[in-house]
């Protein structure tokens, strides 16, 4: 089991430069997710580590030793590969005793090994098939076999589940938190999706631009976001941003005005709010008006997209689905003066209120 | 399925079908016509061959008569010549389709300094028609003492520009390069990863470059004629193209075209043989399972 850090780590391919110097600290044990959108360079961050890329500077460290020129196989890393990549020409149990044998280990301890990961990711029925008489969710626990026998200090993810279909990346999702409880390995995982990145993450590291935003546990980053990015990116539907500005004790936004307790900062210039924390209310009682452009009832809850001048359309959360409210209804918004973000005119997040 | 925007009951689609098909018919013809007369003219006695309609076979049926007096004349020297075709064509097909094997790869999976260079020149190659080389080559190997030997032959066939080519853009298609990041995690070299982990997807591209490259070290005429100087030496080509010169000019006494015509009936019998072997190569779908597609 590894820490693994990372100091001042930069990756150019030609001129183009993908990671403009990155520090982390991965701890013992830990589950740590990249999230970031398309060219955030967050899977090129995950090759770095695993030694598939040559960094263009800065050092790689797993358990102090500095592995920055050490090959893939010299950091006793494990990796899973979003298209699995299994070797098509040979059986599972091949697959996942390829690099035992490489390594060359004694036959027995080979076996067992691959018999133990084949138990845990029940797949014993299917040791003498090749990958292509295999389903999708079979192929993945394979990958993620293959990955186990190794006993490495890390285990790292590259989209593993984005190639499974919905349902089966449900299930997946909840044995690799499984597999994280069991084998109480580090792993780092890296992923678009953001439900993943909430419910299998001890740290979540938000890639913007070859740069981190944030890290944070997902509660931290969804109570307290850094920056506009993360505030928008973690969470679904993503916070509703106005533009504001501080006029003693009330923020302005575009058609009317949230009173605070106390005065806000100064400097703010936009004003987040999740769409859990805005309240319907009839035209006129809220903080401003609107009118309802799209309503999405999803059973347990309801999305209300209401369109506001100057603000362009917020999203409302209403839980259930009997709220009686119709397209081109006009309401009123209530803000959740507790729950508000405040960012200045950087999109840096700033204290709600001085009190 | 039929082309896109027409179905298959469409009027266009069965015309634009008719004309396609009449098309391969005259290339079928065209192609089948010389094979054959060469069939029928090894049948035939050398009276008959010039006494007798070509595209048809003679009441005399002469072929087993022909093939005796083909492999007996002096000495049976063609089976000599059959045996140097084939080593020459197999040791040039294997080391062809090796090499382009292992050009082709590094083309496409790794980067390196002046590959686009490099790949530039291979392209280039396969435009210089190997003619062009021959002589260049009859000064090189008459310097470094090779003229004479197999290796005038095999070495020269050895270099094969559109291998490589065929090879880069098989191993883009076949192997993808997840195989390989994860055969390095597994600790395997590159050498181990090509070896153990993709060269069997790759069976199909390599038995196209070798069949291509046999082909062409079989029927290779020019480079021999140049570099071989005695008949021990000689391929197919070579020899039965001076026994033809020999019964033109009647001078080979009993040498007659019937034999050349059943030499050269023997000697294409090899090539088809090896098409029909490397034809179990030839399948898709080699790599499927092992990645999403």
């Amino acid at each position: 089991m590894a820490v693994i850090t990372l100091s001042g780590v930069t990756k150019s391919f030609g001129s183009v430069s993908i990671i403009k110097g990155v520090d982390l600290s991965i701890g013992d044990g830990e589950f740590v997710i990249f999230v970031g959108p398309s060219g955030s360079g967050k899977s090129t961050l995950l090759r770095l580590i695993a030694g598939l890329e040559e960094t263009s500077g800065g050092h790689i460290l797993i358990d102090g030793t500095d592995v920055t020129d050490r090959g893939p196989a010299e950091r006793a890393l494990s990796m899973v590969f979003q298209s699995y990549a299994l070797y098509p020409t040979k059986t599972v149990r091949q697959n996942m005793s390829f690099g035992l044998e490489v390594a060359r280990l004694p036959r027995a301890e080979i076996d067992r090994r691959v018999d133990a990961a084949a138990a845990i990711l029940k797949l014993e029925p299917y040791m003498a098939r090749k990958p292509r008489a295999l389903s999708g969710g079979q192929r993945q626990r394979v990958a993620i076999g293959r990955a186990i026998v190794r006993e490495p200090v890390a285990f790292l993810f590259d989209e593993p589940l984005s190639n499974l279909d919905a349902a089966l990346r449900v299930d997946m999702r909840v044995e690799i938190a499984k597999l994280h409880r069991r084998l109480a390995a580090t792993m780092v995982y890296v992923t678009h999706d953001q439900v993943e990145a909430m419910t299998l993450a001890d740290k979540i590291v938000v890639l913007d631009g070859g740069v981190i935003q944030q890290v944070g546990s997902p509660m931290e980053l969804y109570e307290r976001p850094a920056n506009l990015f993360v505030a928008q990116f973690i969470g679904s539907p993503k916070m509703n941003v106005l533009p504001a500005s501080a006029d003693g004790r009330a923020i302005i936004v575009p058609g009317g005005k949230v009173r605070l307790a106390a005065p806000p900062p100064a400097m703010i210039a936009h004003l987040g709010a999740r769409p859990e924390n805005i309240v319907v209310t009839p035209p006129g009682q809220g903080d401003i008006d609107g009118r309802v452009d799209v309503v999405e009832r999803l059973g347990s809850d309801t999305f209300a997209y209401v369109a506001v001048p100057d603000a362009g359309v917020l999203t409302v959360r209403i839980v259930g689905n009997d709220v009686g409210i119709a397209i081109d209804q006009p309401v009123g918004l209530a803000f959740d003066t507790q729950r508000l973000h405040l960012f200045d005119t950087r999109g840096q997040a700033v204290p709600a209120a001085a009190a | 399925m039929g082309i896109v925007g027409n179905t298959v009951r469409s009027a266009r689609f069965r015309r634009s079908r008719w004309v396609l098909t009449a098309i391969l018919c005259v290339y079928l013809v065209y192609t089948l016509i010389p094979i054959f007369y060469v069939v029928t003219a090894s049948t035939k006695t050398n009276a008959d061959l010039f006494g007798t309609f070509g595209l048809w076979f003679s009441d005399d049926f002469h072929l087993r008569e022909n093939l005796v007096d083909l492999f007996t004349i002096q000495d049976g020297i063609f089976l000599r010549w059959l045996g140097n075709t084939f080593f020459y064509a197999l040791t040039s097909a294997i080391g062809a389709a090796f090499f382009a094997l292992l050009a082709g790869y590094a083309f496409a999976k790794y980067d390196f300094a002046g590959k686009r260079l490099l790949f530039a020149l291979v392209l280039g190659a396969v435009m210089i028609p190997q003619t062009a080389l021959v002589i260049p080559l009859y000064l090189l190997f008459s310097k470094v003492g090779l003229l004479n030997t197999p290796l005038a032959v095999i070495l020269p066939s050895l270099v094969f520009p559109p291998g490589v080519f065929l090879m880069r853009v098989y191993v883009e298609e076949a192997v993808s390069d997840e195989i390989i990041d994860a055969g390095r995690v597994d600790g395997a070299g590159e050498l181990h990863i090509l070896s153990g982990l993709t060269f069997r997807l790759l069976m199909p591209g390599l038995a196209t470059v070798f069949i291509l490259a046999f082909v062409a070290a079989w029927n290779n005429y020019f480079l021999p004629l140049v570099v071989m100087s005695t008949s021990d030496q000689f391929p197919v080509t070579v020899g039965l193209a001076i026994w033809y010169a020999s019964a033109t000019t009647g001078s080979g006494g009993n040498l007659l075209f019937t034999v050349v015509m059943a030499g050269s009936l023997v000697s294409i019998l090899p090539v088809i043989l090896a098409f029909l072997i490397m034809q179990r190569f030839w399948q898709g779908g080699l790599s499927a399972g092992s990645v999403k597609a």
